[in-house]
């Protein structure tokens, strides 16, 4: 009796494992390909290095990883593209540029992906994804042609992404009894405070450098102090009285800030912070694990994280990176596993675990995440008031960017008038965006 | 002469011509054409659209460009100015019999051979502002650190004086070379007459390097529009347009703007104040050339 | 030149002083490549005198070592690949350049024919065009018509082509100071022109050639700029690997130093080497015009 009841249940079982074999594996026909990858030299990517092995082992699908500083990475993006065969088969890329490509037709549309019942996983949960980071990073095609609506698309998926904190010295704060900011008023009394009290320390490190750095630091202001680049209906309105208060914020901190910060980009920003030479630092959360590493930092445990201060309105950036396909790749389809393994409930943690940012609520709210990284439960919060439209990302933006960019620097460096140099930017964006064709319609 | 005679020259020609006209022509031709075009490197050539002289006059309005064009002129003169200075006043210094010269003048071409690359990353360590030497040095006596790069007018400067530490041997090897190349006959002359230092200095060495000295200093003009790798690393143009010399315009509206017709355009423009230059050396040494054959002739009929 | 008399202190100080400033920036970016991160940070640690650590040439080469090194916990494999690399263009490019030239100079020194006028000025204004000017054009056409990006031959032809006019110029004052009356014997012997060439004239401008090399090689293993345009994952040269690699995370200036010490190393050698050739290249080059 008991012999006739095992028997169906051992079938059973056998069957399941072998079928398992058979149909449970749906890497079995991608095993032994290589999915060429173009990241970023960045510490979100530099976590994912290490959570790689793995996904080959799984798997069986080789990763071959080209890394690059970002911005060089985009300079080579935008060449690659091009071709007609291109040599990567993942791409990560910088949220600003979800524009150019989609525009130019060069990422596949991730749908016909999700569709396909031998790469979709069931159980992939979509709705985990932070809503905000999916919409600025992944979709294009709705409101204005970069925010989320009913016309967009998803060509992409976050990974990497970023949104701003201020990081400060909690024992500074505590021995000259500063409050910790929550606005910005408050922000830049503290700024200009500690230089004062503290010898030789700068309030807050800021990017500064001419170019994007400039134009990101100053954008960083402009969203929660109420300003925008352009109204509506495309008129550039960075030149109103939320954008000349946002320059002059930025200018600030500068003359507050640590020698030389004129010139920094994030990383010398992050090393004067991480070298004690600043209070404040104020930008993506991707530099925390970095802080805390007693290896690379001296303030390690020193660091307390706070919401970025509110202005007007509460705005912090939406930034960092998200992973597409390009449309010239060789191995799509073994990339698509690649993308939605490392983007899956799993891969974001195990990411995550290494020091990356996740991309999932469930991941921020895991057990062994805050145990590890105090601060995530910061972050997530600081999700919830992350701004997707704090910068417009539209073909031509590259241009309009790097204008703010070296005219921001020219305020910095140079004492133009912040009124003055955003006339400037506003006239030459005007003459940029109607050339682009975006009075068309007017 | 058969025609196996009229081929040679051309045979031993030809590789380069042919690689000169693949490589080197037909680009300069392709990039006259494409800076009639509005053009991204998402679309083919043939599908850019003919925008005519746009891209011309666009430059002519373009501040940013009219800027990093007065830079290109501010930083060619500054450059060779002072490597012009420097390098034939120590040439004048140095030109005497000294023991170790050869191994002084070969510490004085290492910088020379160094990759620009490797010139910027170390120039942008020393301008550091708090690991660097400069500021250090500066912190230790007592005084505040310089802002190297991070102020217009100074990171002009810091960029000025990289290139001058790099280059300035390069005058100095050549002046040496022509003074010690000059007739001794006309300096013992001289000094038989009693001509001081200086005088021998002003009338002598200066009159007859002359010829070589315009020649070196054109070259050296026609490298510092060339410059670029060590001003990407060092500041990539900024604070500001403060360093954006007209090269690292064309690489950045080429590769971060991705305008590949203006780019185009403006590599012409360079492109054709480098002809003028080129020409103007070519012209000038034809004529010393001239002059110096006159004299001979002059020379052997008087004889 | 004529000084016979004792050279004051202050001469001597000069000289120090001059040699101080040629030779501080390498010597330190040397130091540099040999020192910790935190001790480059730390203001306490002097530019010269600290524990010196090879673990910054350990990370850069790691690939490439014959052990594991310890202090890398994740090898990154470019920079060994890229210094693979950076030897062949520039051996390959500097091979065919000084072919190509030492052959185009001596036809226009040595022949009198027709066209012979627009070729020789051509090339001489050919020797001005900078590499920026070129970014644009050799992308397009390397990537869109000839299919040559990505490629080693790409780059060496494109460094060929722009090395070609001043080899062809430095050569040809070399080539003219060869006594024709050499050629004439040889001719007489029964030598073709090209045995001529190879034979006779060659061997008597070994010094020409050993300048134009080495300036040559130095152009192909330092450009940054049209290798950086063209040239994919596996193909990257060196300085192309340096600029991707100063990140905006962490500037870890030891390794940075490393790297660049490492491309520095071969022009260094080849100026301690061959200073004499190096100088008479430049020499001839200037006064020939």
């Amino acid at each position: 009796m008991m012999m006739n009841l095992m028997k169906p249940a051992a079938l059973a079982l056998a069957g399941i494992a072998f079928s398992g074999a058979a149909l449970a594996d749906p890497y079995d026909a991608y095993r032994g390909q290589t999915v060429v990858a173009n990241f970023p030299a960045h510490p979100h990517y530099d976590a994912v290095m290490k959570v790689l092995p793995q996904f080959t082992e799984e798997t069986g699908i080789k990763v071959e990883v080209d890394q690059l500083q970002y911005l060089k990475m985009r300079e080579k993006q935008t060449l690659e593209l091009t071709k007609r065969r291109g040599e990567y088969d993942l791409i990560g890329y910088v949220v600003f540029s979800k524009a150019d490509y989609v525009f130019a037709d060069q990422l596949e549309n991730l749908a016909k992906y999700f569709m396909n019942p031998k790469l979709a996983d069931p159980t992939y949960d979509a709705d985990d994804l932070i809503d905000g980071y999916v919409q600025n990073i992944g979709v294009a095609g709705g409101t204005k042609g970069y925010l989320p609506g009913k016309t967009g698309s998803l060509f992409g998926l976050p990974f990497g992404s970023e949104t701003s904190v201020l990081a400060y010295r909690k024992d500074i704060f505590e021995k000259h009894g500063i409050d910790v900011p929550e606005n910005y008023d408050q922000l830049l009394d503290a700024a200009c405070k500690v230089p004062e009290v503290e010898d030789g320390m700068g309030g807050m490190a800021s990017r500064a450098a001419s170019g994007h750095q400039a134009s990101h630091a100053f954008l960083l202001h402009l969203a929660p102090l109420g300003g925008r680049v352009f109204d509506d209906q495309w008129n550039p309105i960075i030149n109103n009285e939320a954008g000349v208060a946002a320059a002059n914020a930025l200018k600030t901190i500068v003359d507050c800030g640590p020698e030389g910060s004129q010139t920094f980009g994030p990383s010398e920003a992050a090393a004067s912070f991480m070298q004690g030479d600043s209070a404040m630092f104020m930008d993506s959360i991707a530099f925390a694990a970095n802080f805390e590493n007693p290896e690379k930092s001296k303030v390690a445990g020193k660091v307390g994280y706070a919401l970025h201060p509110e202005g007007v309105r509460r705005g912090s950036q939406t930034g960092g990176f998200g992973i597409a396909i390009p449309k010239n790749a060789e191995n799509k389809e073994a990339a698509f596993l690649l993308m939605q393994w490392l983007t899956s409930k799993k891969g974001d943690l195990a990411v995550a675990m290494q020091g990356g940012n996740p991309s999932r609520f469930s991941t921020y709210e895991n057990a062994d995440l805050n145990e590890k990284y105090p601060y995530s439960a910061t972050f997530g919060e600081a999700l919830k008031y992350a701004d997707p439209d704090w910068r417009p990302i539209i073909p031509v933006w590259g241009k309009i960017n790097a204008d703010i960019g070296t005219t921001m620097s020219k305020v910095l460096t140079e004492d133009l008038d912040p009124q003055e140099a955003l006339d400037g930017v506003a006239e030459r964006a005007e003459a940029i965006m109607d050339d682009a064709g975006y009075y068309t319609w007017r | 002469m058969g025609t196996a005679n009229r081929l040679t020259p051309w045979l031993f020609l030809a590789p380069a011509v042919v690689v000169l006209g693949i490589a080197l022509l037909y680009p300069i031709g392709y990039m006259i054409y494409a800076s009639f075009l509005s053009w991204s490197p998402s679309e083919r050539i043939g599908d850019a659209e003919w925008i005519g002289w746009r891209n011309y006059t666009n430059l002519w309005t373009d501040e940013a460009f009219r800027e990093s064009f007065l830079v290109t002129l501010k930083f060619a003169a500054a450059v060779v100015t002072i490597e012009m200075v420097l390098g034939v006043g120590l040439a004048l210094l140095l030109d005497r019999k000294l023991r170790g010269m050869t191994v002084l003048r070969t510490i004085f071409i290492l910088p020379m051979m160094i990759a620009p690359i490797v010139v910027g990353l170390m120039w942008r360590y020393m301008y550091h502002p708090t690991v660097g030497v400069f500021n250090r040095t500066l912190k230790s006596l007592g005084f505040d650190g310089a802002p190297w790069l991070s102020d217009g007018t100074w990171a002009f400067w810091s960029v000025v004086i990289a290139d001058v530490w790099q280059w300035t041997p390069f005058i100095f090897i050549l002046a040496l070379a022509a003074m010690q190349s000059l007739p001794r006959s006309a300096l013992e002359a001289a000094e038989i007459d009693g001509a001081t230092e200086w005088q021998k200095i002003w009338y002598i060495k200066i009159p007859l390097m002359m010829p070589v000295l315009i020649v070196t200093l054109l070259l050296r003009l026609i490298d510092a529009f060339k410059v670029l790798e060590v001003i990407l690393v060092l500041t990539n143009g900024g604070p500001g347009l403060s360093t954006e010399i007209v090269a690292l315009r064309i690489f950045r509206t080429a590769q971060e703007f991705q305008e590949l017709g203006e780019a185009a355009a403006m590599s012409n423009v360079l492109l054709l104040m480098l002809m003028a230059l080129t020409i103007l050396m070519v012209g000038y040494n034809w004529l010393q050339e001239r002059r110096a054959m006159r004299l001979r002739v002059v020379a052997e009929t008087g004889k | 030149m004529t000084d016979t008399r004792r050279a004051n202190p202050a001469f001597y100080a000069l000289l120090v002083a001059l040699i101080v400033m040629s030779l501080g920036p390498i010597l330190l970016m040397l130091a540099t490549s040999f020192k910790m991160n935190v001790d480059v940070y730390d203001s306490g640690v002097s530019a010269f005198f600290f524990t010196p650590t090879i673990a910054n040439y350990e990370e850069v080469l790691c690939d490439v070592l014959w052990y594991e090194p310890a202090s890398v916990d994740y090898c990154d494999p470019t920079f060994g690949r890229a210094l693979g690399n950076s030897l062949i263009i520039a051996l390959i490019s500097t091979a065919l350049t000084l072919t190509i030239g030492c052959m185009a100079a001596y036809a226009l020194v040595r022949f009198r024919f027709m066209g012979r006028g627009v070729v020789s000025t051509t090339t001489l204004l050919m020797r001005m065009v900078p590499p920026a000017v070129l970014l644009v054009p050799i992308f397009g056409i390397w990537t869109f018509q000839f299919g040559l990006d990505r490629t080693f031959s790409g780059i060496i032809l494109v460094y060929t082509a722009m090395n070609l006019p001043f080899v062809i110029w430095i050569l040809q004052s070399f080539i003219v100071q060869v006594p024709v009356q050499l050629e004439e014997a040889a001719r007489m012997d029964g030598a073709n022109p090209f045995q001529t060439f190879f034979l006779v004239v060659l061997p008597l401008i070994k010094p020409g050639l050993a300048a134009a090399a080495i300036f040559t090689f130095r152009i192909a293993w330092n450009e940054f700029l049209l290798a950086n345009a063209l040239l994919g994952r596996n193909t990257r040269t060196v300085p192309v690997t340096i600029v991707n690699s100063i990140t905006e995370y962490d500037i870890n200036w030891g390794v940075i130093m490393a790297t660049g010490m490492l491309l520095a190393i071969p022009p260094i050698l080849f100026t301690l080497v061959a200073s004499k050739q190096i100088i008479t290249g430049m020499t001839a080059g200037a006064v020939k015009g």
